[in-house]
């Protein structure tokens, strides 16, 4: 309606009037209003709470689940599971043995380390005092470069330890202040799987992982283990390659060795598993994905619900107001001024709407974070995006109400009682 | 459309120095299969600072021809120059800013906006001039001065008694510096009184210099205008003057 060129001056000052309008009628109709908005509070609460919990999910993935850090090639029977027929399947492989583990250790070009490790549940005493479902895990030398493990102290289990199967072990921080509440550990002696360990080193604590503590852990040399356990133990060995190297290059060369040791036919699959983190991040980030997808038709759903009430409610508004819109435009408001004007209200309604819904999307995500070990994290641009979007649905549905009062005939409008 | 630095109504300058210039205007509204002559060929014209009265009994086509002068409304034929602008064929648009700078509407129902406080309702015009906020509240405040409301700028209308709102109205009327005060039954919904209270303010307003046409149904009110038209019919019945002076007073 304007001639191109430099925009009107008025256009802004109408549009001050405009927003003063919008709010004083959100006022006037505070229970209308809020009502109005319920699908837009919706839509930008879901929005607002389910990317700060993805978030937190993502963040506890990467920082807990995968300790053991990037860069770290995993091998073992069974790889990385997502069915149970995979499982059934993978359970038939041969057991990866210390001979595999050698022969990765030997021939591969691009590993820095290669550790093994096997693992079990299991009871363990000191004195009278007794602990249940200790993981204790036999391993060679080196698993500190592998996985993300601090003594706080004493030492490692070191090469000579491993080479000599000693009777020693390195025990998580839980192990330590509930055996040897106070006591020193370091020296003291523990028994587990029928044998005496001696504690020569104390891991630093790593806190919980989905409830369940990461510091339950007892290291013993896997030699020890196997008297221990049996010398049957099925192994994981973990490859950590050379640094800057190409992961996928490591994994490449650790599969051709490991074919090779196994007698793999060609053309055959692996009768091994690899995972590395970066697999199981892709996985993780599908499924968090799909949880994303789903929440935004939840959110569609609400907003063009929400959108078609706050149309609704703006023509009611145009009806009531019709009085107004005479006035209006016989003190020379034009159709572009009392579009503008019901198109601000709309927005303005829309947007408050936003604003409560990130609100409670705040609060429900500070809840998550209180309530579980969650570390739920307000986005930044989760707010900016829910409200644009909220913005852009109180113009997409506020234009029909609004073109209404524009093309309202001043005679009838004022006529209106 | 940007009216910024366009010069109201000033296309051609009137070459016979009338405000209103209405010839053989007819407007035919369509009622169903009836056609309804509301104006059925009007002639009227008025020079800047006349005090009118327009009367006639209901159907007679006295809101009608009030709404077209108000430029409300265009003429289905005939031809309506405002100040040497011609109002037929005009667009929605160019009608409304004819209407804020050209036009002071005051109706017998005030029709001010509830939310919004004297000094607000003063200030509309001005908003839709595109004035900046700052001169706007000088200039209504200024207006409610002399409508003696001064004091109640900030009082919303169901805090003013019929009186002080239709005084508001006239204030707004006034705000934009129109070339025409147009008012529907300014006392209809006022007691005796306050009508003439009212009444005498637009008679000083007039006597400003502002051109004042007025529509009512009575006589007293009428009387007080310099000339009254009579309208029957969709047609001018008399037109008689009144008063010694129509021109332009100091």
């Amino acid at each position: 309606m304007n001639p191109p060129g430099s925009p009107p001056r008025d256009f802004w000052i109408a549009q001050g009037e405009n927003l003063r309008i919008a709010v004083d009628a959100l006022r006037a109709n505070k229970l209308r209003s809020i009502l109005t908005v319920i699908g837009n509070v919706v839509a930008v609460m879901s929005v607002i709470a389910v990317v700060a919990i993805i978030d937190g999910l993502n963040t506890y993935v990467s920082d807990k689940i995968l300790q053991q850090g990037l860069g770290v090639l995993t091998i073992d029977k069974y790889g990385f599971i997502t069915s149970e027929e995979e499982y059934r399947e993978a359970e038939k492989r041969r057991d990866l043995g210390l001979d595999d583990m050698q022969a990765l250790a030997s021939r591969m070009q691009l590993a820095e380390q290669v550790v093994a490790q096997a693992s079990r549940r299991r009871i363990v005493r000191a004195g009278s005092t007794e602990l249940q479902g200790v993981d204790i895990t036999g391993t060679t030398d080196g698993y500190e470069q592998v996985s993300k493990l601090e003594v706080e102290q004493g030492r490692h289990l070191d090469a000579s330890d491993v080479e000599r199967r000693r009777p020693v072990c390195v025990i998580g921080s839980e192990v330590a202040e509930k055996l040897f509440p106070r006591t020193d550990p370091l020296g003291a002696n523990l028994r587990a799987g029928g044998h005496e360990l001696r504690v020569v080193g104390v891991f630093a604590q790593r806190g919980n992982v989905l409830g369940t503590s990461q510091d339950n852990i007892v290291y013993v040399p896997l030699g020890q283990f196997y008297k221990m356990f049996g010398s049957r133990a099925d192994l994981t060995i973990l490859v950590r390659g050379r640094e800057g190297m190409d992961p996928a290059r490591v994994q490449d060369e650790a599969r051709v060795v490991l074919r090779a040791q196994r007698h793999v036919p060609l053309g055959k699959p692996d009768d091994f598993g690899m995972t590395t983190a970066e697999t199981f991040q892709s996985f993780w980030k599908q499924i968090t994905g799909g949880i994303f997808a789903g929440t935004i038709a939840l959110v569609a759903i609400s907003l063009v619900v929400g959108g078609i009430v706050i149309m609704n409610i703006m023509l009611v508004a145009v009806t009531e107001r019709t009085r107004e819109i005479g006035i209006r435009k016989a003190l020379g408001a034009r159709r572009s001024d009392l579009t503008m004007q019901f198109l601000s209200e709309a927005v303005v309604l829309s947007l408050f709407g936003g604003f409560v819904g990130v609100l409670a999307g705040i609060a429900i995500a500070f809840l998550i974070r209180a309530a579980t070990p969650l570390p739920a994290a307000i986005q930044p641009w989760s707010i900016g995006l829910s409200l644009a979007v909220a913005c852009s649905v109180g113009l997409f549905f506020g234009v029909y109400p609004a073109t209404r009062a524009a093309r309202l005939d001043p005679i009838v409008a004022l006529r209106q009682e | 459309m940007s009216v910024v630095n366009e010069p109201s109504g000033a296309s051609t300058p009137s070459t016979d120095g009338m405000l209103i210039d209405i010839r053989d205007v007819r407007k035919i509204y369509i009622m169903g299969t009836n056609e309804v002559h509301a104006l059925d060929g009007v002639d009227l014209q008025v020079r800047k600072g006349e005090y009118l009265a327009i009367m006639g009994p209901s159907g007679s086509g006295k809101s009608t021809l009030m709404n077209m002068i108000g430029c409300l409304d265009t003429p289905t034929s005939g031809s309506y120059k405002l100040r040497g602008t011609e109002i037929r064929e005009r667009e929605d648009d160019e009608l409304a800013r004819i209407r804020n700078q050209e036009i002071g509407f005051i109706f017998q129902t005030f029709n001010l906006l509830p939310r919004a406080d004297a000094l607000h309702n003063v200030e509309l015009p001005l908003i839709y001039a595109g004035k900046p906020a700052k001169e706007r509240r000088a200039r209504a405040k200024e207006m409610l001065d002399l409508v003696g409301l001064g004091d109640r700028t900030h009082h919303r209308p169901n805090e003013l008694s019929g009186g002080q709102r239709q005084r508001v109205a006239i204030a707004r009327a006034l705000v934009n510096n129109p070339s025409i005060v147009l008012a529907d039954e300014p006392t209809g919904n006022l007691d005796t009184k306050t009508g003439q209270e009212i009444m005498a303010l637009l008679d000083e307003i007039n006597r400003k210099g502002n051109t004042v046409i007025l529509v009512t149904h009575e006589e007293e009110v009428a009387a007080l205008a310099h000339r009254v038209v009579r309208l029957r019919d969709g047609l001018i019945e008399t037109d008689q003057r009144r008063a010694p002076s129509a021109g332009p007073r100091a």
